[in-house]
């Protein structure tokens, strides 16, 4: 009855002679939350654009949904509209309101009309309690703001799989929690997400299997106990104290 | 060569001479702004053909556009000119072909005519090499991420380029193309080498028959100074309306 | 064969006669654009409000004359001003400098104000307070910057400039469009061929320049820190 919505089988990535992913392989369930982290130039946001094909990997294969995003036969950009993206600079679109950001997708791309791709763009600014933003342009908005508008873009599109690249570590420290907030929200509502985040308090909230990745491999994975109680490398336990020590302690004060 | 005679100076200020040059210079100006806005709007579909094509084409469309746009910078309008009016004689073609109506005077002129049309061509090819290059530009400092952004909802490379970065990099274009937009009614004067009666056609016109030329020259020069302060503002006024917050 | 002959040899004529006048006559231009600019900037950024006025008048207006118009005035209405340059062919080129160098001046003037309003405010407290006095900061500090950020600028109005020297023909400078139409009247049948000959010539006087200097300098500016930082 677990249908798996993403595999990723020993996938291989390098640029020139840095080798940035060197095998790596994990499935990703319906309805599952998957963190991962990690120091910096571990491979984690690669793994991530790997993943919808953004960068397409050297080696190795993605799944959707049982089908690979590597055939040569697929429909690479129909398949991509499955595939959630959340940018840590956000990357709206500058010249679209709130809600024309939000509903460009299902229009063009899902082929709704106007009024229809509207009221989908209407309910998801509502999921993430933009509703009465929905007519400012995204330079009018605070960064929390846009990443809240950039997470309902991808909401809207109703996606299999949402896929978020440091949602909050373009923010100042004041606008993070809501951004989690609503992270938090979708991940209960059953969204299936794979969060490259170092937000260990959202981890312990929400994460089902937590992903420690180093050089470009999985050093370690568990569930947020695991990590926060005895975690086994001790790569992993360097970097948890580091994070400790940079960020506070783990349990931040995120409702959960 | 000899300096101004007092009798010349009392000259300058009798302008009643002139003003039986008025409807010439009516129908110069008209003939101007035609060959302006021709040029303008063939040169705009041009410059955003020639900029996609340059930005976004593969590699054999967009060394073409390159070379057209470089070519085209870098030698005079006055040489294109002269080369593509010309080449109707060089080919033996009939060039007798015209059309005439009254002006507003009830005399009949010359409206188009074979080397008006090959003018008017010629100063938007040239036009759109400036304009691509303002385009070109703007679609450049449009964010990567927001082409990543469309990509990862779904959008096509045509989808992108229609949806995202036209609307934006034209928008953005604005002020720059503004420029192109003033430069070129001055550049439409080039029109005279070829014996297009133009504007300065007929002031050259009212200057030698009238022998008030500084009078002439110095109208010209007014109504080309009221012309582009005029085409400033339009266009000020059209970007503030389409101006997005960020943009 | 015959024909082709004498096409070589009216163009090495024309380029012989009337290259050198068109560099002349564009350099010549140039220099005194700058000048004259570099002054009107300077008022216009430093001088009282009076001088300020001056130099935005200036710009507007000569920014706003087509350069024929230009010609037309200092080269036909007001050739007497020249007869001190002795012939006809001298008084003409003159004519052509000034409506080449004033019009030059106020493209110029624009470049490099702008050039000295992009420099980072900060280098003038800066020199402040190694105690330079606003005078020396300007003088040692913000103009040899600014004038390193216009040299992109420059070789564009170079371009400019000796592209639209060609239209001092009308007006009987006989640089190269000249010297080519001197020919059509006896060999019509070549006009074409010269006239792209012609375009080329100016092609490899402006594209070379435009491209490498004006793309070499602003990478070396870039790379001193300088200009734009994109």
């Amino acid at each position: 009855m677990m249908t798996k919505v993403i595999e990723v089988k020993d996938v291989w990535k390098a640029y020139d002679t840095l080798e940035v992913l060197k095998g790596i392989s994990f499935d990703v369930f319906e309805g599952e939350v998957k963190v991962v982290f990690g120091p910096s130039g571990s491979g984690k946001s690669t793994l991530l654009r790997v993943i919808n094909m953004l960068t397409p990997p050297d080696k190795g294969e993605v799944l959707l949904r049982g089908q690979s995003l590597m055939d040569p036969q697929a429909d690479l950009t129909k398949l991509r509209a499955h595939i959630g993206f959340v940018f840590q600079n956000f990357n709206l679109f500058a010249h679209l309101k709130a809600i024309d950001n939000v509903s460009i997708g299902p229009h063009l791309v899902l082929g709704k009309t106007k009024e229809e791709a509207h009221d989908i763009a209407f309910k998801a600014l509502e999921k993430v309690r933009m509703n009465d933003w929905g007519h400012h342009y995204p330079a009018q908005l605070s960064g929390g703001q846009q990443q809240r508008i950039g997470i309902a873009r991808s909401l809207a599109m109703n996606p299999d799989v949402i896929l978020f690249d440091e949602p909050t570590s373009a923010l100042d420290p004041e606008l993070i929690g809501e951004v989690l907030q609503v992270m938090l929200d979708i991940a209960k509502e059953g969204t299936t997400m794979i969060v490259v985040t170092h937000e260990l308090g959202f981890a312990r909230a929400v994460a089902d299997e937590m992903i420690f990745m180093d050089h470009g491999v999985i050093v370690e994975t568990g569930t947020p106990q695991h990590f926060f109680q005895n975690p086994k490398s001790e790569r992993a336990i360097d970097f948890l104290h580091k994070l400790e020590v940079l960020y506070g302690q783990a349990e931040t004060d995120i409702e959960s | 060569m000899r300096p101004t005679s007092p009798n010349q100076l009392i000259g300058m200020l009798q302008i009643n001479r002139i003003v039986e040059y008025l409807p010439d210079l009516w129908n110069g100006l008209s003939m101007t702004m035609g060959l302006y806005l021709f040029a303008l709007f063939l040169g705009l579909g041009l410059g955003i053909v020639l900029a996609i094509g340059r930005h976004y084409g593969g590699p054999i469309v967009s060394r073409i556009s390159t070379a057209y746009i470089e070519f085209m910078r870098g030698t005079p309008l006055l040489a294109q000119i002269l080369a593509i009016t010309t080449l109707p004689l060089a080919l033996n073609l009939d060039t007798s072909w015209r059309i005439i109506l009254q002006d507003i005077f009830g005399t009949p002129r010359i409206t188009v005519d074979i080397t008006i049309l090959l003018c008017a061509i010629t100063l938007g090819l040239n036009s759109g090499a400036y304009q691509a290059e303002y385009f070109r530009g703007s679609m450049a400092s449009i964010s990567g991420g927001q082409t990543l952004a469309a990509k990862s909802i779904g959008m096509t490379k045509r989808q992108e380029i229609r949806h995202i970065a036209l609307p934006q990099s034209l928008r953005r274009a604005i002020p720059a193309w503004s420029n192109e937009a003033v430069y070129l009614p001055k550049y439409t004067t080039v029109a005279y080498f070829v014996g297009v009666p133009d504007l300065f056609s007929a002031a050259k016109l009212a200057a030698g028959r009238t022998f008030q030329s500084l009078t002439v020259y110095s109208l010209v020069a007014v109504i080309f100074l009221v012309l582009i302060t005029a085409i400033s503002w339009i266009l000020s006024r059209i970007y503030n309306r389409v101006k997005i917050p960020g943009i | 064969m015959q024909e082709a002959i004498g096409l070589l040899d009216i163009l090495l004529l024309i380029m012989i006669r009337g290259l050198s006048t068109t560099l002349a006559l564009t350099l010549i231009s140039l220099l005194f654009g700058f000048l004259i600019g570099t002054g009107l900037a300077l008022m216009r950024v430093y001088g009282p409000i009076e001088l300020q006025w001056v130099s935005i008048g200036y710009e507007k207006i000569f920014r706003g004359i087509p350069l024929l118009v230009l010609l037309f005035i200092f080269g036909a209405a007001l050739l007497g001003l020249f007869t001190w340059a002795g012939s006809l062919t001298n008084a003409v080129f003159v004519a052509a400098v000034f409506a080449l160098a004033l019009r030059s001046a106020a493209y110029q003037s624009e470049l490099f104000r702008g050039s000295i309003m992009s420099i980072d405010p900060g280098q003038m407290m800066a020199a402040q307070s190694v105690g330079m006095n606003q005078y020396q900061a300007t003088w040692h500090i913000i103009l040899p910057q600014a004038l390193r950020l216009s040299l992109p600028g420059w070789t564009n109005e170079y371009a400019v400039v000796i592209k639209d020297s060609s239209l001092a023909s009308a007006i009987g400078v006989a640089e190269l469009i000249y010297q080519a139409q001197a020919f059509t009247l006896d060999y019509p049948a070549l006009f074409l061929g010269i006239i792209l000959v012609i375009a080329i010539i100016y092609f490899a006087f402006t594209y070379p320049v435009t491209k490498y200097v004006g793309e070499s300098m602003t990478t070396k500016l870039r790379e001193l820190g300088l200009g734009g930082g994109k």
